[in-house]
């Protein structure tokens, strides 16, 4: 599903996207930053509601008093849950784990991910044929599973949750990586910069990373609202942070038993969940020309 | 638009779809349909079909009463009735059981009930490798002999005034039976179907049966491991009858004509269990502070809103020695805080609180921290999963103290075990439990367990915060369902559809 | 010498299948056993499934004893293995029930679920792709592009709880889960069951599909190839057909694998959301319960499963680019 890890966007799994040699100023680059921008405030709103959270919410999160399942009204904008808890609240401590979990997931994604894809990236022959072979097996080894033997071994936590997503978005990073770095390996300069004498450390300084850090940005970033799906899903399941967990997926959880009588708890978590994944991904979209305008398509 | 196109295709196969293939018939006419197959809706799947090898709750609720029967039958209301034992008879010095089994009783494989086959049922709940939650009550048994077929003599150890009422949850199986895990060989009105396990699991009428006939065809019990889903189930009337609701939330959806709501009794309490071997709950007034200090009545409003009981001890309204001892330990945050200075602790303490991680405890964890937390005590949650929980807390004792529900009926008595996971240890209290189970009387028995109950409350040795209701919903098309659920037996035999 | 290409493109298409297949075997069988040693190394007690509050430690000693995890690891790795040389799965500690029989009975609902949303997927996305390519300038292009991009930010049992709540709560047309006790003795009953989840994983699917079709369709109609070949004379569509769908057709394929390999026990949210006694559902109780055989079979036959989907995606790949043929490695 592509809602748990798998890569749903072309960039996301190596294959470059239909790139024309783009002239800036033009519609495709002026659609570009249109969606770097409503990007940038939809995970911006994000950001700042989260940060917020951190110093002041409408009302504390363990507060039951609202009665339960009330209709929004002046003192509950949205309404409270089965408990008598505040939802805007609620939603703004989710919108808090949802970046953490996205962060965490793509920072220990990333820096596992390159560094493997940089040692496979090197690997010649039997050894490059294992490791591809090695990352496809991980790859094609579901989320899911890989989040349930993660809280069965370690307990149900938001770290638990960020390690097995971490763990399997490495695996697609570091594919991307060796193709990139593979690439990257190939041209001429590199060649002419080792026969001038350079070490290797510094090839990968100065040649290899600069040249592959556009795309994997890009794909970071893709990478990063899938983690937040992901995490929902988990706590959707009851794999994510034990309660009173707050992370959207466990608020719609909770929501489903009382759909018909209390639409809005069902409601508003999954509209905020996508205003947040579709924010990345225009970010994602707006970068990769950006990053690099004057890509060319490859096969 | 190719994708319109493509959604009204979509739409209109669904819609076709909806079209063929029907859903549950309705037999339209108000009286009772003999023919009728109850659809039953739960949340506990057996695990296996054997109470002895760790079938769980899920496999009383399918076959007590409905495929097997025992000598004794629990009602719905709490009697001990006789069944399989059509009388018995006591020694006066109490014993010896002799019990006379009911004539032209046949197993569903055809096999005639005799008394080896009692025998044998009996010595299977209180062998070696027994995983029956009722082997250590049985265990008083000293022989079985089985002079003829139709008479069953059991010897005591030691007198056991509840032996009867135990006997009630000892299936009679043929004892040539294989397979037991999987396939069964009982007495009841029904047989069994198939069995298709995370599915259903469905009973057929037994044409044999010694007794009254079912009222209806056959029950199909659908599992779900999730409440929403169950509860859509009986909302579009893929299941008729909920046999346990477990949070009052969805009840709103179902309070109209086409549905009855019934709010039965329920043996099921959820603790405040201390380690009463482990400072500070040594003490018996840091017991009582922390018991007064709970708002019981708050937290159960907030988890079952008007629903549920207030108790003040172990037992339940149900058991023969109930009392209403809400007021040893009163909600009183004054006297909390008296009774925690003068236990010596009158800036309050820390510690750990060992949460499962499933619903109602993590909300009653959080509730108790916040009312604890008045009174100057800080409470550190520890959520752990139901497998910790058995390893950690039931086996090592490893904790200080912990949250946990405990379902059965008559389970004071484990107060008078001083090496049960709580650790209350009162040698008075466990010689009148003692003495209570070698009882004469029933009239002793109750006097000398009621004396049990005082005490316990007195020495706060858990604080017991509330009884769950027992709430089954079904159609209004169905009645004589259970509403009790007593030990979590659903009988399905009195079920009428209209 | 056209004959002679193909007899050696054959061969060498033959040995490249004998390589994948032995690779496939071994790499289910390391799998196997690492996942073996790992869920003994694992916290937990599966006896503690069997037991209930009231249970002595001789009770508890049983338990384990019956199930076989008071030996040591060597001991009950090699009946282990054996069976498996048998193909037979044990049975599972808490059911008894013989593992194999459970396992075709949970792939029976979510085989044809997986396969029919992934049919449907296709039948949306493919012709919405392409369209939304070929008239990406237009506002209906983009309306598409945009449409899938939202498609991609939802998740799967969000869809499937706003299904459930209007098409099986609200106008009762679809059962709200569940799936009929006899199987596919009535198909009909049984495809309704599956009808709003298979509409719900293909949603997800279609819009993630959506955005791989339209890529690589952008780069078909950008491309070289296919301006030359039309200025040489072909016809659009002929070009397209033939120089096209070959080159664009090769990632889509490998994309598609994987889609179809993850939503086999990725589906397990859907399965939670209408109560589907699928495979994932089997494989959360069974990690829930500790019940080792079960988790081992359900992870051998899904890796199996994905495995042989990546060989097949592999296989389609080289068989529409004839290029790729008679490489070498893979």
């Amino acid at each position: 599903m592509s809602g748990l890890g798998s890569a749903s966007e072309p960039a996301a799994l190596g294959e470059p996207e239909a790139g024309t040699v783009v002239a800036p100023g033009s519609r495709r680059s002026r659609r570009r930053s249109v969606a770097l921008v409503v990007g940038g405030v939809l995970v911006g709103l994000v950001v700042l509601v989260a940060v917020v959270s951190l110093f002041w919410t409408p009302y504390p999160p363990d507060d039951t008093t609202g009665g339960r399942l009330s209709a929004p009204d002046g003192a509950h904008w949205l309404g409270t849950d089965k408990l008598g808890r505040d939802l805007v609240t609620r939603l703004m401590i989710g919108a808090r784990i949802a970046l953490q979990t996205g962060a965490g997931a793509v920072l220990l994604g990333g820096v596992l991910g390159v560094l493997a894809g940089l040692a496979a990236g090197f690997a010649q022959r039997w050894l490059d044929d294992t490791l591809a072979a090695l990352l496809d097996i991980l790859i094609a080894f579901p989320t899911l599973l890989l989040a349930m033997l993660v809280v069965a071994a370690r307990g149900a936590s938001l770290a638990s949750a960020v390690l097995a997503i971490g763990l399997a978005m490495s695996a697609i990073v570091a594919r991307l990586t060796r193709v990139l770095v593979k690439r990257v390996l190939a041209q001429d300069y590199i060649t002419a910069s080792r026969t001038s004498g350079t070490s290797w450390p510094r090839v990968i300084v100065e040649h290899v990373l600069p040249n592959v850090w556009p795309t994997l940005v890009v794909n970071l970033a893709l990478q990063f609202g899938l983690a937040v799906l992901a995490e929902a899903s988990l706590s959707y399941l009851g794999l994510g942070p034990p309660p009173p967990n707050a992370s959207w997926g466990q608020l719609l959880q909770e929501a489903q038993a009382t759909v018909l009588t209390a639409p809005i708890g069902a409601i508003a978590p999954g509209v905020a969940l996508v205003l947040l994944v579709v924010g990345v991904n225009l970010i994602a979209d707006g970068l990769r020309d950006v990053a690099d305008p004057t890509r060319r398509r490859s096969s | 638009m190719k994708r319109k196109a493509v959604i009204g295709g979509i739409l209109t196969a669904v819609l076709a779809l909806a079209a063929c293939g029907g859903g549950n018939g309705d037999s339209g006419s108000g009286s009772a349909d003999a023919n009728a197959t109850i659809q039953v809706g739960s949340l506990y799947e057996p695990q296996n079909l054997d109470n002895t090898n760790g079938g769980g709750q899920g496999v009383t609720e399918a076959f007590n009463g409905n495929v097997y029967e025992g000598l004794f039958r629990l009602t719905d209301d709490g009697e001990v009735e006789p069944l399989l034992a059509e009388k018995h008879e006591v020694s006066p010095d109490g014993l010896t059981y002799t019990f006379t089994l009911r004539d032209g009783v046949k197993f569903h494989s055809g096999k005639a009930l005799t008394s080896a086959d009692v025998k044998y049922s009996i010595e299977k709940v209180t062998a070696e490798n027994s995983q029956s939650a009722r082997k250590s009550q049985l265990e008083v048994i000293k022989s079985i002999a089985t002079p003829d077929a139709r008479t069953v003599v059991v010897t005591l150890a030691s007198k056991s005034i509840s032996f009867v009422y135990n006997l009630s949850y000892v299936w009679v199986i043929n004892d040539q039976a294989k397979n037991l895990s999987t396939s069964e060989d009982g007495t009841g009105p029904y047989r069994l179907g198939a069995w298709k396990r995370g599915s259903t699991l469905t009973l057929t009428k037994f044409d044999g049966y010694w007794g009254t006939k079912p009222s209806n065809s056959g029950v199909v019990f659908h599992y779900f491991t999730e409440a929403t889903a169950l509860n859509n189930a009986l909302l579009t009337n893929q299941v008729d009858v909920v046999t346990s609701e477990q949070s009052p939330d969805a009840l709103k959806q179902f309070d109209n004509a086409d549905y009855k709501i019934t709010n039965g009794k329920s043996t099921t309490k959820l603790l405040l269990a201390f380690n009463d071997k482990v400072a500070p709950f040594t003490k018996v007034g840091v017991r009582k502070a922390v018991s007064s200090a709970i708002d019981d009545k708050k937290l159960l409003e907030s988890v079952w809103g008007e629903y549920g009981t207030l108790i003040g001890s172990m037992v339940p309204p149900t058991d023969p020695w109930y009392e209403d001892l809400t007021k040893v330990n009163p909600y009183d945050v004054a006297l909390a805080k008296k009774e925690l200075a003068a236990a010596g602790y009158p800036n309050g303490f820390t510690f750990t609180l060992d949460t499962p991680n499933y619903d109602p405890h993590p909300t009653a964890a959080t509730f108790i921290k916040s009312e604890l937390a008045k009174v100057g005590i800080t409470v550190n949650i520890n959520v752990i999963t139901a497998d910790e929980w058995y390893t950690k807390v039931y086996k090592n004792h490893d904790f200080t103290a912990t949250l946990q529900e405990h379902v059965n009926d008559r389970d004071v008595v484990w107060y008078g075990d001083p090496t049960f996971y709580w650790g209350y240890d009162n040698p008075q209290v466990a010689t009148w439990v003692k003495q209570a189970e070698q009882s004469d009387t029933e009239a002793q028995q109750t006097a000398l367990l009621k004396k049990v109950n005082q005490q316990i409350a007195r020495d706060a040795a858990s604080d017991w915060l509330y009884l769950y209701p027992q709430i089954v919903v079904a159609s209004s098309k169905l009645s004589g369902y259970p509403v009790n659920g007593l030990n979590s037996q659903f009988y399905a035999y009195g079920i009428t559809k209209s | 010498m056209k004959p002679v290409t193909v007899r050696r493109a054959r061969g060498s298409l033959g040995r490249y299948l004998l390589r994948r297949l032995a690779f496939l075997l071994v790499s289910l069988l390391l799998a196997s056993v690492v996942l073996f040693l790992l869920l003994r190394l694992l916290p937990g007690d599966p006896a503690n499934a069997l037991l209930s509050v009231g249970a002595t430690p001789e009770q508890i000693e049983a338990a384990r004893h019956r199930i076989g995890t008071d030996r040591p690891l060597a001991e009950q790795f090699l009946p282990w293995l054996g069976d498996l040389a048998t193909f037979s799965f044990g049975t599972s500690f808490v059911s008894s029930l013989p593992v194999g029989p459970e396992i075709a009975s949970r792939l029976a609902v979510t085989v044809p679920l997986t396969l029919l949303a992934f049919l449907l997927a296709l039948v949306i996305a493919v012709p919405v792709g392409f369209v939304a390519a070929w008239r990406s300038r237009t506002w209906y292009g983009s309306l598409l592009s945009g449409l899938s991009q939202l498609g991609i930010a939802v998740p799967a049992f969000w869809i499937g709880i706003l299904l459930v709540t209007v098409f099986a709560l609200q106008w009762r047309v679809l059962p709200a889960g569940g799936f009929p006790s006899d199987d596919w003795a009535s198909a009909p009953d049984a495809l309704r069951s599956l009808a709003l989840p298979i509409v719900t994983i293909a949603l997800v699917m279609s819009a993630s599909l959506i955005r791989y079709v339209r890529s690589a369709t952008l780069d078909v109609l950008g491309s070289d190839y296919l301006r030359t070949a039309r200025s040489l004379g072909s016809s659009f569509v002929g070009a397209v057909w033939r120089h096209g769908v070959r080159n664009g057709a090769v990632p889509v394929v490998s994309i598609l694998g994987i889609e179809l390999a993850t939503t086999f026990l990725g589906a397990v949210v859907v399965e939670s959301v209408f109560a589907l006694p699928g495979l994932g559902s089997l494989l959360v109780q069974a990690i829930d319960q500790h019940d080792y055989p079960v988790i081992q079979g359900v992870l051998f036959v899904s890796t199996l499963a994905v495995l042989v989907i990546g060989f097949l995606a592999d296989l389609a790949q080289r068989l529409i680019d004839p290029r790729l043929r008679s490489g070498v490695g893979t």
